[in-house]
């Protein structure tokens, strides 16, 4: 109990943190003021657009520790991360197009579908072509994911070269790809926290089956475990999960690595309770994350990606070295 | 003998400094055609890129523009305001610190894309523009003219850029468009960029009476030297420095092309042509003196 206070208090803090936060940091005393309707332009700043931006940090950091908690499992694999699968590639691609190609749909609408539909698919086609070639355990979907992923770079930067010019700059794609969250309005906030509520939900059924699954699969079959259909099944659900993360909030590197470990820390191997405290967890690096992104370089803004894979490297690095001395 | 853009402003601001100053709402449509209605004349412009900021001075507001980007380096007088963005993108936190009562922009970097959705979630009326032609730059300076209350002045402005201009093209009547490639970068990769057609500065291209030896409308803004070398154009632009130029026509292949043997292989300034704005018909009679040398001296 006293665990869940704990990361409940930072999740807290570190949204407080990051409403301060900005090129213009915001006192305490701002906030309540303008969170009590003040009609400042500075006070409006942080309502319609500061508070918003914090919040969908914080649900895409949900997500993704929540497809990183599941792909982990899923994978038994503690370097797996929920991007393995193409889902960065597809997702990508598709912002590219919706960036790039005037399709006279509002980009705020296409840019998040396209993505979504880009990470779902490319994790869709991954399994399936595993499926086709026959390699339907853990280490072929891995393979078939890198050459899948090769294709769709491959394709997104040709697209890059050939479609942007003067008014569509290949910073804007640049940027999307390294990792930024946009800035929702509060009906799509509450969507995406809609969202996220179902994605938990879906994830906590699989805590059970990946709990069995991490015995080894001849003794998750001996428990009664169709293994396949249940990785299948699985991965499915851990790519809607990551598509809807990449979908708010670009590629965030290492998050979904990183915060099943952290939170394993806290609340031990047991999907259970590892689910929701990788949630928890990732919220909290996102948000910071966010926070550091937007006030770092004045007046410019980090892509969020980029401070999360600075971050996350050396610990990447570290977690290799610990699993290849043991 | 040509007027030069300066003194066209000196004479804009001089002739209509007692323009009445509209108290009224203005409304406009953007290059994005959102409706931008302002409830009355700005007086705190942010403008972002070097385009926008010079219509905006040249219409001898420059006391109005209170924000710029980092790459603005004209005029002079507006280089200590406050800075809002750079190459690493652009800041509604400092946007808003400054109260502006329009911002100015156009979709290029991420300037667009970061800026307009927040400025219009706060109320703060932005305009878009869009230069893909030298007309719609004078579009814009009549529409900026409009927006800021002295349509006077916008109008007077472009109508004397047009004359300029239409004077150039009555000197070159009759004349061969000589075949030309601009450069006006280069990649790490050995690929260079070329100006196309359907651009702003490619119309600056034929309006200074040269026609494309490279590709159509579809051509990728990067091509290989050897597109280029294998094209041979009559002149070769190098927008940039002549040291650079030198140091790219130097190299193997570059030395028996028919431009660089002929000597008509110049450099230009990029002031003039990647800058959509007033500067740009100064870069068209530069240019156009270079294509036709001939013409410019009658």
């Amino acid at each position: 109990m006293k665990v869940w206070l704990a990361l409940a208090l930072i999740l807290v803090g570190a949204l407080a943190l990051a409403v301060c936060a900005g090129h213009e940091w915001a006192t305490p005393f701002d906030l309540v003021r303008a969170v009590a309707g003040d009609a400042d332009i500075r006070s409006r700043l942080l309502v319609e657009w500061r508070m918003p931006r914090v919040l969908a940090a914080a649900f895409v950091g949900l997500l993704l520790g929540l497809g990183g908690a599941v792909f982990q499992g899923v994978f038994r694999n503690p370097l797996a991360e929920p991007y393995l699968l193409g889902s960065a590639g597809g997702a990508a691609l598709g912002a590219t197009i919706a960036l790039l190609v005037p399709v006279g749909v509002p980009q705020s609408l296409l840019l998040p579908l396209l993505a979504f539909a880009g990470a779902w698919g490319a994790t869709v086609f991954v399994i399936a072509v595993s499926r086709v070639a026959g390699a339907v355990d853990a280490a072929g979907m891995l393979l078939a994911g890198v050459a899948v992923a090769a294709m769709l770079g491959a394709l997104r930067s040709f697209l890059m070269l050939a479609l942007s010019d003067d008014t569509i700059s290949l910073q804007v794609v640049l940027s999307w790809v390294l990792g930024g969250v946009q800035t929702p309005t509060w009906a799509v906030l509450g969507l995406l926290a809609i969202i996220s509520g179902a994605c938990f939900g879906l994830t906590m059924r699989l805590a059970g089956g990946l709990d069995v699954l991490g015995l080894g699969e001849s003794m998750a079959t001996g428990f009664g475990l169709e293994v396949k259909r249940f990785v299948a099944w699985a991965v499915l659900a851990g790519s809607v999960v990551v598509a809807a993360a990449v979908a708010f909030g670009g590629l965030v590197a290492f998050v979904g690595l990183a915060a099943p470990h952290i939170a394993r820390w806290f609340v031990g191997p047991m999907h259970r309770p590892l689910l929701p405290a990788s949630a928890l967890v990732g919220a909290c690096i996102v948000t910071i994350a966010d926070a550091i992104a937007r006030a770092a370089l004045p007046p410019a803004e980090i892509p969020l990606g980029l401070i999360t894979a600075v971050a996350g490297g050396p610990f990447f690095i570290l977690l290799l070295a610990h699993r290849l001395r043991t | 003998m040509q007027t030069s853009c300066g003194m066209v402003i000196l004479t804009a601001a001089c002739a209509l400094s007692l323009s009445s100053i509209t108290a009224e709402p203005i409304t406009v449509r953007d290059a994005f055609d959102r409706a931008v209605t302002l409830p009355a004349s700005p007086q705190r412009i942010v403008t972002i890129f070097a385009s926008n900021t010079e219509m905006v001075a040249a219409l001898g507001l420059a006391d109005r523009i209170v924000g710029i980007e980092a790459y603005t380096r004209y005029p002079p007088e507006i280089l200590d305001r406050p800075l809002v963005g750079g190459r690493l993108g652009f800041s509604v936190d400092a946007v808003v610190k400054l109260r502006p009562d329009l911002v100015v922009v156009t979709p290029a970097r991420q300037a667009a894309h970061q800026l307009v959705d927040p400025m219009q979630r706060l109320g703060i009326p932005t305009i878009v523009l869009m230069q893909r032609s030298v007309s719609e730059v004078l579009a814009n300076i009549r529409l900026l003219g409009r927006v800021a209350g002295v349509s006077d002045r916008g109008e007077q402005l472009a109508r004397s850029l047009e004359t300029r201009l239409a004077s150039t093209m009555q000197r070159l009547k009759g004349r061969t468009p000589p075949r030309v490639v601009m450069i006006t970068g280069r990649l790490g990769n050995g690929l260079l960029l070329v100006t196309r057609p359907g651009t702003y500065t490619g119309d600056a291209i034929e309006l200074a009476g040269g026609r494309f030896a490279l590709g159509g409308r579809g051509v990728i803004a990067q091509v290989s030297p050897e597109a280029i070398m294998s094209a041979d154009p009559d002149v070769l632009l190098y927008a940039g420095s002549p040291a650079d130029r030198d140091e790219l026509i130097k190299r193997p292949g570059w030395s028996e092309m028919r431009a660089v043997t002929a000597k008509r292989a110049y450099a230009v300034s990029r002031v003039e042509l990647l800058i959509p704005g007033p500067r740009t018909i100064d870069g068209i009679e530069h240019l156009a003196a270079l294509l036709h040398p001939m013409a410019s001296e009658q």
